[in-house]
């Protein structure tokens, strides 16, 4: 066979700029860019293992955001990247055959702090000091997009590196400015804040409850209390084992439980904090990668797994995954969901769903006896997801169905500030429309009926 | 529900008043800046029209429409109409206002919208905040104001911060400090909120200018009242607004609550005629002039002496 020509395959830069930054919502970009600093302090505290029960000390380290509709930055001192690798790998767009892999980290593909700062705006300077010996070493990456670009065609990718004043501690800082629109309208929005502050409060638990500090706009994140509900007939699953794959060890953790009581019924209107926290977990490497799933990603739904209902609100479950190397871990490249192919996810998912059935169970048998399981509920009392103890199996009580008498349904529509006025008078200005029915037939009926006999 | 216009006339009310020059002063100024031809006034006129007397007289505003709900109000009002120009609409603002987003005569004009509703910040309040951020016209302006007391359908200082966030959605931090939602500070919590929920509005829904927040001033006569707001311009004119805003001279954000003392026309025209002065006008001197107030009611009446009511205005 004669060989014609050569068809061009090489990428272009406006595919890595344009295209690859399309397929990354903006507040995961600044989760990324906080994933390189815990990868910096976590190298620097030696690379451990990362599950619920290592007592590593992030205290000394911070991160700090600055975010608003002309600019955004990021400062650290987790120790910073040396010229070296900045010289031969973290500007590189993916990682390099025989690129060193740093332990236990959460950034793997190489590809996370260009295409964040891509995604932002133009003009980004990337600034790091680092220590050589006893003293410090710095350098800035200044990066112009648009001139970057307009240079395509003389096939120069490399990025120029200058010499830098120190920061006042080794640490990277990253600032970008001239944003693009969609970006500063984001950063200049309170609720994009104030919800940047909520997943980093979330997805960086682990990391907080070590002594991390972060802080957005100078308000320090506090992180999230997970916590189980834990009594004698109640007790949280908590197991772990190792699953050897082809190329490595990754350690898996399974934790599950209730985490508050279930609702009395599924009416919408009932459903509060306890379902918008209720779901699957997943953590690789510390980090949270996906929150609260109820959906076919953690199993709801799959091969003789109901779907989610809100019924089921109150459960929560973990499953832990942490590998020397990033790359055996079913992590997406946004990190915001699960590889659901990778062999380590399936492999954990029969002892999930035997975790997500019997809370499925209880919650069926606990409305025929739903006074006594408020009753049991009530004695659990809520232990941190890090204090809950080894455990095979998941508890939930045995309960004996109450008699029952028929029930009449009533339902009925009024004004929503009516309900707000009537549901202050009663005392709690946040009742439940579903509260403040209940509570206005039984404020009539002790009016015109009395005590029952 | 009873209506504004059965408790007291507007005019009575010097912090209102001051509150609504403050305004106006505000809504000059951006009509100026942002070159706005022939904006539309919007609001709830009651039987008073007061707002919709300075739109005419001192912005020039032609087109206005008064919304009001009340059957007896908007007979009442429609006897009551001050100009030719302003036109009455029957109906609830959540219905009226989409409405008005279909006229072809008004809906590719500036508006100027400001709801001065009877009632605290409610489903209704945010439902015309959205109406009018997610589909107003480029170049509008919008202000709503609502009453901010404690003692409003709140709750108790622990259960408000559930509610507001019930109302204005992720903007509510999640760690207000406790003191921000008692009493005293419930009004200024609520304008400041009120106004990222409306930036919030504006980003979500696209808005190429986005929102500009101009309006935060609380004031109180009888009640403690909220007023909060901006400008929804159009790409280009975003910066020029922004730079008016942030200009010393812009007097529509206020942190303090607007509280001048409820004063007789003999007072109020005795401290007038002392002011201004090099030196701060004190308790002293007011007891020299041969009367008494608190040195705060002092201070709040010597920043605002030139939004104080006077008689002349009072019989328009």
């Amino acid at each position: 066979m004669a060989k014609l020509g050569e068809a061009k395959a090489n990428p272009t830069k406006a595919f890595f700029v344009r295209t690859l930054t399309k397929d990354i919502a903006l507040e995961d970009c600044v989760l990324d860019l906080i994933d390189n600093s815990i990868d910096g302090a976590w190298q620097q505290e030696g690379g451990k293992p990362v599950s619920l029960s290592q007592s590593a000390d992030l205290s000394k380290y911070w991160i700090e955001i600055e975010v608003d509709q002309t600019k955004f930055s990021v400062r650290d001192n987790c120790g910073g990247i040396t010229f070296d690798d900045a010289a031969s790998y973290a500007f590189t767009f993916g990682k390099r055959e025989g690129e060193p892999a740093e332990r236990y980290s959460i950034g793997i593909y190489g590809i996370g702090m260009k295409r964040a700062v891509f995604k932002m705006g133009n003009d980004i300077s990337i600034r790091s000091t680092y220590e050589t010996g006893s003293k410090l070493e710095s350098f800035r990456v200044p990066i112009v997009v648009d001139k970057w670009l307009a240079d395509e065609l003389s096939d120069q990718w490399d990025f120029d590196i200058d010499s830098a004043p120190d920061l006042d501690e080794p640490g990277v800082e990253i600032g970008v400015t001239q944003l693009n629109e969609a970006t500063a309208a984001s950063f200049g929005n309170p609720a994009f804040v104030q919800n940047l502050r909520r997943t980093i409060s979330r997805d960086y638990s682990m990391h907080l409850h070590r002594g991390l500090s972060i802080r957005v706009n100078g308000t320090v994140v506090s992180g999230w209390n997970i916590e189980m509900r834990h009594s004698e007939a109640f007790a949280p699953i908590r197991i772990n084992y190792e699953d050897a794959l082809e190329n490595g060890i990754v350690h898996v953790e399974i934790i599950g439980g209730m985490t508050a009581p279930p609702p009395d019924d599924s009416d919408p209107d009932t459903i509060g904090d306890s379902e918008y926290r209720s779901g699957w977990y997943v953590v690789c490497n510390g980090r949270i990668v996906l929150a609260a799933d109820k959906t076919g990603v953690s199993g709801w739904g799959t091969s003789n797994w109901p779907k989610w209902h809100p019924q089921y609100a109150g459960f929560m479950g973990f499953v832990l995954f942490s590998s020397e190397q990033a790359k055996l871990l079913p992590l997406t490249t946004t990190k915001r969901s699960v590889d659901v192919a990778s062999e380590v996810y399936r492999r954990a998912q029969p002892r999930m769903r035997e975790v997500a059935r019997r809370w499925i169970a209880y919650t069926n048998q606990r409305k025929q006896a739903l006074i006594t399981a408020k009753q049991v509920e009530a004695e659990a009392k809520p232990i941190s997801v890090f204090e809950i103890p080894i455990r095979g199996e998941v508890a939930f009580p045995t309960l004996v169905a109450e008699p029952r008498v028929p029930l009449a349904n009533i339902s009925y529509s009024v004004a929503a500030d009516r309900a707000r006025a009537l549901a202050k008078e009663f005392g709690n200005i946040n009742m439940k429309n579903r509260e403040i029915g209940v509570e206005s037939f039984n404020y009539a009926y002790s009016q015109f009926v009395g005590e029952d006999q | 529900m009873s209506s504004s216009f059965n408790i007291v006339n507007y005019s009575l009310r010097p912090n209102k008043t001051i509150q609504r020059s403050l305004v106006f002063e505000g809504i000059r100024v951006l009509l100026d800046r942002l070159a706005l031809l022939d904006p539309v006034y919007i609001g709830f006129g009651s039987v008073w029209f007061t707002d919709f007397l300075t739109a005419h007289r001192e912005l020039e505003i032609r087109d206005m429409i008064s919304i009001e709900s009340n059957d007896i109000g908007f007979a009442r009002a429609a006897f009551n109409t001050p100009f030719k120009t302003v036109r009455l609409e029957h109906g609830l603002s959540t219905e009226v206002l989409p409405k008005l987003l279909t006229e072809k005569s008004i809906n590719s004009r500036p508006w100027i919208v400001w709801l001065d509703y009877d009632g605290g910040l409610s489903e209704v309040v945010t439902k015309d905040i959205q109406t009018v951020i997610e589909e107003g016209p480029p170049n509008s302006i919008i202000l709503v104001t609502f009453n901010g007391s404690g003692n409003w359908k709140y709750g108790a200082p622990k259960d408000r911060e559930k509610r507001i966030r019930a109302l204005l959605g992720d903007v509510v931090p999640d760690d207000v400090p406790k003191e921000k939602w008692d009493d005293e500070s419930l009004p200024t919590t609520l304008a400041s909120l009120t106004v990222a929920y409306m930036q919030s509005v504006a980003v979500a829904a696209g808005r190429p200018g986005g929102f500009v927040p101009a309006f935060k001033l609380t004031y109180r006569d009888t009640a403690n009242m909220t007023t909060a707001g901006g400008a929804l311009p159009t790409r280009g004119g975003r910066s020029t607004a922004a730079a008016e805003i942030r200009k010393s001279t812009w007097a529509a954000i206020v942190d303090d609550p607007i509280i001048t003392p409820m004063l007789t026309i003999k007072e109020a025209q005795a401290l007038q005629a002392a002011l201004p002065r090099g030196r701060a006008l004190t308790r002293r001197t007011v007891q020299r002039l041969g009367f008494d107030l608190e040195e705060e009611q002092v201070r709040a009446f010597e920043t605002y002496y030139r939004f104080y009511p006077t008689y002349a205005q009072i019989v328009t």
